[in-house]
């Protein structure tokens, strides 16, 4: 290990990012541009649910009750009188959920029963599913505390108070950005995979190994000028999700670059560790993406979180240094977490980037002759 | 007409011969999707399962013993410690240890059979996750209303609340997320194979220096794309029939519809991925760029496809953008197909939009390579452009004051003999 030949990579791969603006924007900037596109898409304010309502009933207890669905803003209400035009909605997925209010519903309530009211949900969508289930749980429970008050009924005798630590509106946008940060920062680190195939793809390489560069002093460099230039990208990053979408920043902006460092390392060796595996760049194109697209919108805990219970499940995850990022981004932003807590996900980094180094080096001095 | 299907057929030949000397490559792009699907579809998408869960019993009765059984019994919660106090379960969650707080207050069992009191749980979920959350209440929400219908079966209390809400689920009677998100991952796999393989294409063969060698051979440009594109069409539906093989075998995924309507639903699609990627190859320098192009718009395309946030649920202009995200007409497609066993009377304005958006960008594509197969050959010529207008403009100025010949002035400016750029040459780095 040389550092003056170690110095000469650096500065070498440093001129390829900086020579070609596309490339340049595409590294230091398009994390931040990515991030702003994609929080967009998250509302501040609650979401917008159709159901439509069959009133059976026809007695002013049921009209009351269809009286407060339609002035509570989180739903728009149409109504029906048949089952066939529920069907009909639902399979052309005009509405999310319909209500059944059943006859003897006014009877029932006046008599101090309990009334049931039959919802059917489009299951095809879990998600609005869950949410329709969420709002209209909510819903009737604060229309049968006013009813019941009305009419002087016994209260219901349990009741669930739930809130939420950290964000009390349980804010979708101010959960999903930092989460968002570690996918986001696959763009860079796609970029070293590519970086490395290509100098074998063009030829490059060869003139590079009749010089006297070892592998890890090649590795190392490459990783280095990668890590470094997806670090100062981070600052555009975190701007743009402190000052343009106002999420809360509670914890410590140097704990937040140190681990962000050390995530880098530890993904942008998973990329080397790809680039340096495969022959052409197209393959590299190819392989990145499927470790780093999908798997990190679905196994990265960014919305289920992680089962840990399911350990085969569980130890996939913890193989993709985004899933620990994603823990890290959201207690430093939102908890204010310091080094203590997070010591586990940031040692988990630290040993994905010491595995993926080095397994990297190993290969490429095999593959080198 | 004939030669010109021959020249196709040899740069298809070309393509495939290039995709099978890559073994690697070629394995991923053939059973790469199948790995994945397999893996991510049987580890992930099974919906919140099992959230560690700290519960602060302060009543210690029998019935807070049994309303914490119940809290077990659920799948989504599991209960991992518990605490004396709010305080300390409360430190538990701030460094990530649990993600749930379930508090039964002193005195809970009494004022559950008192008609008078009415008992109250409370429910601190973790907020940094906001799926957690709504998780975590509907679901002490649900074990709530067990434990009243269990107190008036037993007519320990005399009743449960005014209204009940009974809940039914069509099309997916046990609301299984298993069916939601295989059907989202398929749509997203056959996405980025045919998006990679179309916009790696031509910037590969500008950065070997083998399109210098297409140009020469008599293959036009219209030529070129279809040979591009039928390769890469092929694959991708070799890979979606496979995938709905596994899922149909595999996962227990209903196939309510026809297979035939899928795949000729999944033929549009794909086009329009040939157009992206195409696009993104002609303007790309490198394939490194070309790979960041792919990625930041396959993240677009992701985040208004429904995935994230329901596509009712978006922002006006985001709402505007995801009508022409063909992810998200696909996923239409493919749930209406599979899960609900649409045909084509539910499923044309999807397929229309799907077609109009292939055929847009297809057109885009193909303007953008008429204008040149060379990344700055549009500059450039906008370039020359300026150039002369600039120059003809000095030179009317100049003209004005200096010579005012008659024959000058019957020469029209702006227009100049002979060709105006014959000497441009595009120089590709590297």
């Amino acid at each position: 290990m040389s550092i003056k030949r170690f110095l000469s990579i650096l500065t070498k791969e440093y001129r390829h990012i900086l020579r070609e603006p596309r490339t340049l924007w595409m590294v230091f900037l398009s994390p931040a541009l990515v991030l702003v596109a994609l929080s967009t898409i998250f509302v501040s304010g609650s979401s917008h649910l159709k159901v439509v309502l069959w009133d059976q009933d026809r007695t002013p207890v049921s009209r009351q009750f269809a009286g407060s669905l339609s002035s509570d803003s989180n739903f728009s209400v149409g109504y029906v009188s048949n089952y066939e035009e529920i069907e009909a909605s639902l399979v052309d997925r005009r509405i999310d959920a319909a209500l059944i209010i059943p006859p003897g519903f006014a009877d029932t309530v006046q008599r101090g029963d309990t009334a049931p009211v039959q919802v059917i949900l489009d299951g095809v969508d879990t998600l609005i599913a869950g949410q329709a289930t969420g709002s209209l749980l909510g819903h009737a429970a604060h229309f049968g505390l006013a009813l019941s008050r009305q009419l002087a009924l016994p209260r219901a005798p349990l009741e669930v108070r739930s809130k939420s630590a950290y964000l009390p509106d349980a804010s979708e946008r101010d959960s999903m950005i930092p989460g968002l940060i570690p996918i986001v920062f696959s763009l860079p680190v796609m970029a070293a995979a590519l970086a490395l195939t290509r100098e074998r793809e063009t030829g490059s390489l060869e003139a590079l190994v009749a010089t006297p560069v070892r592998g890890l002093e090649y590795l190392g460099g490459k990783l280095v000028a990668y890590v470094t230039a997806a670090l100062v990208g981070l600052l555009p990053v975190w701007l743009a999700a402190t000052a343009l979408f106002g999420v809360p920043f509670r914890g410590s902006p140097v704990l937040l670059v140190v681990l962000a460092a050390d995530f880098l390392l530890a993904s942008v060796g998973l990329a080397l560790f790809i680039g340096n595996m495969v022959r052409s760049q197209q393959a590299a194109t190819v392989i990145a993406l499927f470790v780093f697209f999908v798997p990190g919108f679905f196994l990265a805990g960014l919305i289920d979180p992680i089962d840990t219970t399911n350990l085969a499940s569980a130890a996939i995850s913890y193989v993709m240094p985004s899933t620990h990022f994603v823990t890290i981004c959201r207690a430093i932003f939102l908890k204010g977490a310091s080094l203590a807590e997070v010591w586990q996900p940031a040692l988990a980094l630290l040993v994905l980037s010491i595995v993926w180094v080095g397994l990297g080096t190993l290969t490429f001095k095999k593959r080198m002759r | 007409m004939r030669e010109s299907l021959y020249r196709i057929w040899g740069l298809v030949v070309k393509e495939f011969l290039q995709l099978g000397r890559d073994k690697l490559l070629l394995g991923f792009v053939l059973l790469g999707p199948l790995l994945e699907l397999t893996l991510m579809g049987g580890l992930a998408g099974g919906g919140v399962k099992n959230l560690p869960l700290a519960v602060v019993d302060l009543d210690r009765s029998r019935a807070s013993r049994e309303l914490i059984a119940r809290l077990e019994q659920t799948d989504e919660l599991s209960i991992k410690t518990y605490g004396d106090n709010l305080a300390q379960a409360q430190g538990w969650m701030q460094s990530g240890q649990v993600a749930v707080i379930v508090v039964v207050p002193p005195a809970y069992g009494e004022a559950l059979t008192n008609p008078q009191q009415g008992a109250e749980v409370q429910v601190i979920a973790d907020g940094t996750n906001h799926v957690v959350s709504t998780v975590a209440a509907a679901t002490t929400e649900n074990v709530a209303a067990e434990v009243v219908r269990d107190l008036t079966a037993r007519h320990a209390v005399a009743s449960a609340g005014p209204v009940e809400l009974r809940f039914v689920a069509r099309f997916n009677a046990f609301l299984d997320d298993r069916p939601h998100a295989i059907t989202m991952m398929l749509g997203l796999i056959v996405y980025q194979v045919t998006l990679i393989i179309a916009s790696q294409s031509l910037t590969r063969e500008r950065e070997l220096g083998t399109l210098e060698q297409l140009r020469v051979t008599p293959l036009g440009r219209l030529e070129l794309m279809m040979g591009k594109a039928i390769p890469t069409l092929l694959v991708g539906l070799v890979d979606c029939l496979l995938m709905t093989g596994v899922i149909a075998a595999w996962f227990d995924v209903p196939m309510r519809g026809s297979l035939v309507v899928l795949m000729l639903l999944t033929v549009p699609f794909i086009l329009a991925q040939i157009g992206w990627g195409t696009l993104i190859s002609l303007i790309s320098h490198t394939q490194q760029q070309a790979l960041l192009f792919v990625f930041a718009l396959a993240m677009l395309e992701v985040a208004l496809s429904g995935f994230m946030v329901p596509a009712g649920d978006l922002p006006g202009v985001m709402r505007a953008l995801s009508a022409v995200s063909s992810v998200q007409h696909y996923l239409v497609i493919v749930r209406g197909v599979m899960l609900r066993g649409a045909g084509w009377g539910a499923l044309w304005s999807p397929a229309l939009a799907l077609s109009g958006i292939a055929l847009a960008v297809t057109t885009l594509a193909w303007l953008r390579l008429r204008a040149g197969l060379d990344t700055d050959s549009l500059k450039l010529r906008l370039q020359v452009l300026w150039h002369i207008y600039r120059r003809n403009r000095r030179e009317r100025q100049a003209g004005y004051g200096a010579k005012k010949s008659g024959e000058d002035r019957r020469k029209k400016p702006g227009l100049t003999k002979g060709p105006a750029y014959a000497d441009v040459r595009v120089e590709v780095d590297e």
